[in-house]
């Protein structure tokens, strides 16, 4: 299965020069991301984790605490002596901390988490999540989205979904997600989005093309990102994406392709999907909301999530979890899956593009401010 | 030690505050022709980065400005010093010494090494205080003023073993004194005409620098007052003109404009950030810069007609301010970097060109979550062309006009028709809304739209017998109203004196060379500058000095 994904890679350069080129044609709509986090969904938690061993945070840290050979009742002890009830008390933290064992030395589990007890954290037993059909051929790992009804793939769910941290809603985001994310709003370069069509107001095909700006997002006066702001496209290939779409009914969807986006620490160091897809729905205020998905790196991820400024995750158990779910790109040696089948909710909202010499390449309408331009 | 520097520096202030209350309730008597104006905030943060640099942070609150006739500079003839704001103004004084004298600059700001830095050195301090006071205070230090001030620091350092504090306390009544915090006009008699007053050379010196500069005499000027040069027509010609050809015009002209469009007022502005996303508080700082650096750009720079400033495509742009104008701006600054200013030409046809259709004049005279055409035109018949709007009625009704959801009235063109019905608000509303209806395509943080609840929105109208359609057309016919250049070329003057122009052929004599200029600002400034009405000396000031 993973030599016909991999099948699809093929350098953006070259698929630059076989797309038509976007100034071609009539019209080009310009986004920046506004919102990116894991894809959650939490609307039958009984059928999606009927265990419910996970917990609290709390429950964390007493599972935790026992795991350094304390009882049940000595862990819930010292988490009821501590004044912050959602942090282990310090010392404990550092003994967890550093209660991996590598070459007879005590390191740290986040450095070494396989050096680390897995918690067997409980995954996501339910039928819906949503994502895309990645072509998967475990027939019983398969959810349903609850939007298209479709069977879909997409274990980093499975993996992460009955961890308290990710049992929200957007506008919410998991937990370490959302401390990541505003740190990348206010430092990192943005990612833009550009749609290019003959029109459209119609169905018809589009390009997408997707690439990291040289600035990063602004805000507006409620402090949610700001719409119809101008951002310089970067003139580097690394993250250049261009896609073949279409616009079908007002949902923008594209042709499976591998997708390449340089991010910045602390949030995603980068977006590396393999077999993408993408289903994003043109919303009346401008804006677009929907679903990126595709084959993820599931270390990278786990990286992502072990660096977190706020760790209030169960960081190791969702390390495990995504090693045992991985479900795509076995290592040749070991076995191992190096890559998981994942869903990121994605919003972007319109803005200028321009390049680095200031040329404007989109804006937030389309035709009507690039012709006045 | 800290503790008892502020003591000590206490008994020096509570001495002076008396002196600051019998002054400013004594000159505050005589408003309508000022012997004595407060130094407003712009013009206490120029003088203190004149005399000590923009490495000398002036932190904490001023007292509130007054707006009288449409302007600080008029209202500061009748602002005085609460007790609280005495307290206020001593904090500022103490931050600014403490940081003159601190290490980091007391090596550059103070001109002497003391013989120890943990006891007095009377000769040090009087080297500081010789060269500082006098700038500070705008003239020559009188007989026994160095020496106290000498004293207050030695004694000081004294009780303190610490010469900078000591130093820094001299300072501080320095910064507190009615002398410094307020610009005196003081007469004498005019040895040309026995019978009449003048205003001494260092007032004249004060009263241009203020005017031109918004700030203190530079020791150029000073020295003109001292050799009696700014009491000859030549000397003064001298003198201002290389005022006016200086850089700080620039600083002049801005304080002038932020006075006369009423941007003090931005520290109140506000919008409902749910429904005005684009107007943070970067664009809020920003907008005010914009007109400004528009302003200085058109009429320095550009030497442009007075009356274009109303119609010009040109300003300058920040990112933050283009995304609420809608338009591109592709600033090259590297990632999390400050925003650059950039030039900006509105196109051919774009709703956009001149003051009037700039973020500072529509969202500033709008109410947080409405626009308000009333408010909009109440503010171009004040604050342009220097009319006065009556204020409504106490008892009257808002309903319609308030009700932005109303399912009949839909636009505000709509509800400011139903709420003219009442006959005791029909008057007014009729000179204020119909040139305020013309701005209706911005809305209360000042971006473009073309509907109000889906309704489009209809921007004509009628001034002086000419109509117009949107702003710009609104733009055409302000600039060509006669009131638009009389009334600069009187706030102008106001904001040089406190007061008004009177009537008379000097005055008119005034505006008809601005006209022949074709309306240079600068030439304007010029003008007033060279007038006897600048320097004139009221009756009220003639009995003050007989007595």
């Amino acid at each position: 299965m993973t030599g016909k994904i991999f099948g699809f890679i093929v350098a953006p350069a070259l698929l630059t020069l076989c797309l038509p080129s976007p100034q071609a044609l009539a019209e080009t709509r310009g986004y920046v991301i506004s919102w990116f986090a894991t894809a959650t969904y939490i609307e039958n938690l009984k059928e999606a984790c009927p265990d419910g061993r996970n917990g609290t945070i709390v429950d964390m840290h007493i599972r935790d605490i026992q795991s350094l050979g304390y009882t049940k009742e000595q862990a819930t002890a010292f988490m009821n002596s501590t004044k912050d009830p959602e942090n282990k008390p310090r010392e404990l933290a550092d003994k967890y901390r550093n209660s991996a064992v590598v070459n007879g030395k005590n390191v740290s589990i986040y450095s070494y988490p396989d050096a680390a007890q897995d918690p067997n954290m409980e995954t996501v037993s339910g039928k819906y999540a949503y994502g895309f059909d990645l072509g998967g051929k475990n027939e019983t790992s398969k959810f349903a989205d609850p939007e298209t009804s479709a069977k879909i793939d997409n274990q980093l769910w499975r993996a992460v979904g009955c961890e308290h941290s990710y049992l929200v809603r957007p506008p919410l985001m998991p937990y370490p997600e959302e401390v990541a994310w505003n740190i990348f709003i206010d430092s990192a370069p943005a990612w833009s989005l550009q749609i290019t069509g003959e029109d459209l107001s119609k169905d018809g095909p589009v390009t997408v093309t997707l690439d990291r700006t040289t600035q990063h997002l602004e805000r507006d006066a409620a402090a949610y990102v700001l719409a119809g702001t101008t951002y310089i496209v970067e003139a580097s290939q690394r993250s250049h994406n261009v896609l073949k779409g279409e616009i079908k009914n007002g949902m923008l969807t594209i042709t499976p392709q591998n997708v390449y986006l340089e991010g910045e620490m602390p949030h995603y160091a980068e977006i590396d999907l393999i077999n993408a897809h993408m289903r994003l729905k043109l919303e009346p205020d401008g804006k677009l909301v929907g679903y990126w998905g595709g084959y993820l790196d599931w270390q990278r991820y786990a990286y992502m999530i072990m660096t977190r400024p706020g760790n209030d995750a169960d960081h190791i158990g969702i390390y495990w979890a995504l090693k045992k779910m991985a479900d795509a790109d076995p290592d040749p040696v070991k076995g191992q899956n190096r890559r998981i089948s994942g869903t990121f909710r994605v919003e972007a909202v319109p803005a200028f593009l321009t390049d680095t010499k200031g040329r404007i390449i989109a804006t937030p309408m389309g035709s009507a401010e690039l012709a006045a331009n | 030690m800290r503790v008892r520097m502020r003591k000590v520096a206490r008994r020096f202030l509570l001495a002076h505050a008396g002196l600051l209350l019998s002054a400013s309730v004594s000159f505050a008597a005589d408003a309508s022709h000022p012997t004595s104006l407060r130094l407003n905030p712009s013009q206490y943060h120029q003088i203190i980065a004149d005399t000590f640099g923009t490495s000398i942070t002036v932190n904490g609150r001023f007292e509130p400005e007054l707006r009288e006739e449409g302007m600080e500079a008029i209202g500061a003839a009748r602002a005085s010093f609460s007790p609280a704001g005495i307290e206020r103004y001593d904090d500022l004084a103490r931050g600014i010494a403490e940081q003159v004298v601190d290490e980091a600059h007391r090596g550059i700001l103070v001109q002497c090494k003391p013989q120890a830095a943990t006891s007095r050195d009377d000769a040090c301090a009087r080297t500081f205080i010789g060269r500082t006071a006098p700038q500070l205070y705008r003239r020559p230090l009188k007989n026994g003023e160095l020496e106290t001030l000498v004293k207050v620091a030695g004694d000081s350092a004294d009780t303190l073993h610490d010469f900078y504090a000591g130093l820094s306390t001299s300072l501080v009544n320095m910064l507190i004194s009615p002398d410094f915090l307020f610009k005196y006009r003081k007469v004498e008699a005019d040895p040309a005409h026995p019978s009449h007053l003048r205003l001494d050379g260092y007032s004249k010196a004060t009263a241009l620098s203020f005017f031109l500069w918004n700030s203190g005499p530079d020791e150029l000027l000073l020295k003109a007052a001292q050799d009696g040069e700014l009491h000859t027509k030549t000397g003064l010609q001298r003198q201002v003109d290389r005022m006016v050809s200086s850089p700080s015009l620039e600083v002049g002209v801005r304080a002038f404009f932020a006075d006369m469009l009423g941007f003090s007022d931005f520290e109140i502005v506000s919008k409902d950030p749910a429904f005005f996303p684009r107007f943070t508080n970067r664009v809020k700082d920003d907008a005010k810069e914009q007109t400004l650096l528009t302003i200085v750009d058109h009429l320095i720079a550009r030497q442009g007609d007075y009356r274009d400033l109303f119609t010009t495509p040109n300003t300058f742009m920040t990112r933050s301010l283009a995304t609420l104008y809608g338009v591109a701006l592709a600033d090259k600054s590297d990632n999390g970097q400050p925003m650059h200013w950039q030039p900006y030409a509105f196109k051919d046809g774009d709703p956009r060109a001149g003051l009037l259709s700039q973020i500072s004049f529509v969202a500033l005279h709008s109410p947080a979550g409405r626009t308000s055409p009333t408010g909009r035109g109440k503010a171009l018949r004040e604050f342009i062309l220097c009319q006065t709007v009556p204020a409504p009625p106490g008892n009257v009704d808002f309903k319609f006009v308030q009700d932005t959801s109303n399912p009949v009235y839909k636009t505000a063109r709509d509800r400011l028709t139903a709420h003219r019905s009442e006959a005791m608000c029909a008057g007014c509303h009729k000179i204020t809304d119909p040139i305020g209806l013309a701005l209706e395509k911005f809305d209360s943080a000042g971006a473009y739209r073309t509907k109000e609840n889906g309704v489009d929105i209809d921007t004509t109208g009628e001034l002086s017998g000419k109509q117009f359609d949107g702003p710009a057309g609104l733009a055409r016919v302000i600039r060509d109203e006669p009131a638009v250049t009389s009334c600069v070329a009187r706030r102008a003057f106001a904001f040089g004196t406190g007061h008004f122009p009177p009537k008379g052929d000097e005055w008119s004599g005034i505006e008809r060379k601005f006209a022949d200029s074709k309306y240079k600002f600068p030439e304007l400034l010029r003008q007033i500058a060279m007038s006897d009405l600048l320097f004139d000396v009221s009756q009220e000031e003639a009995t003050a000095k007989a007595q």
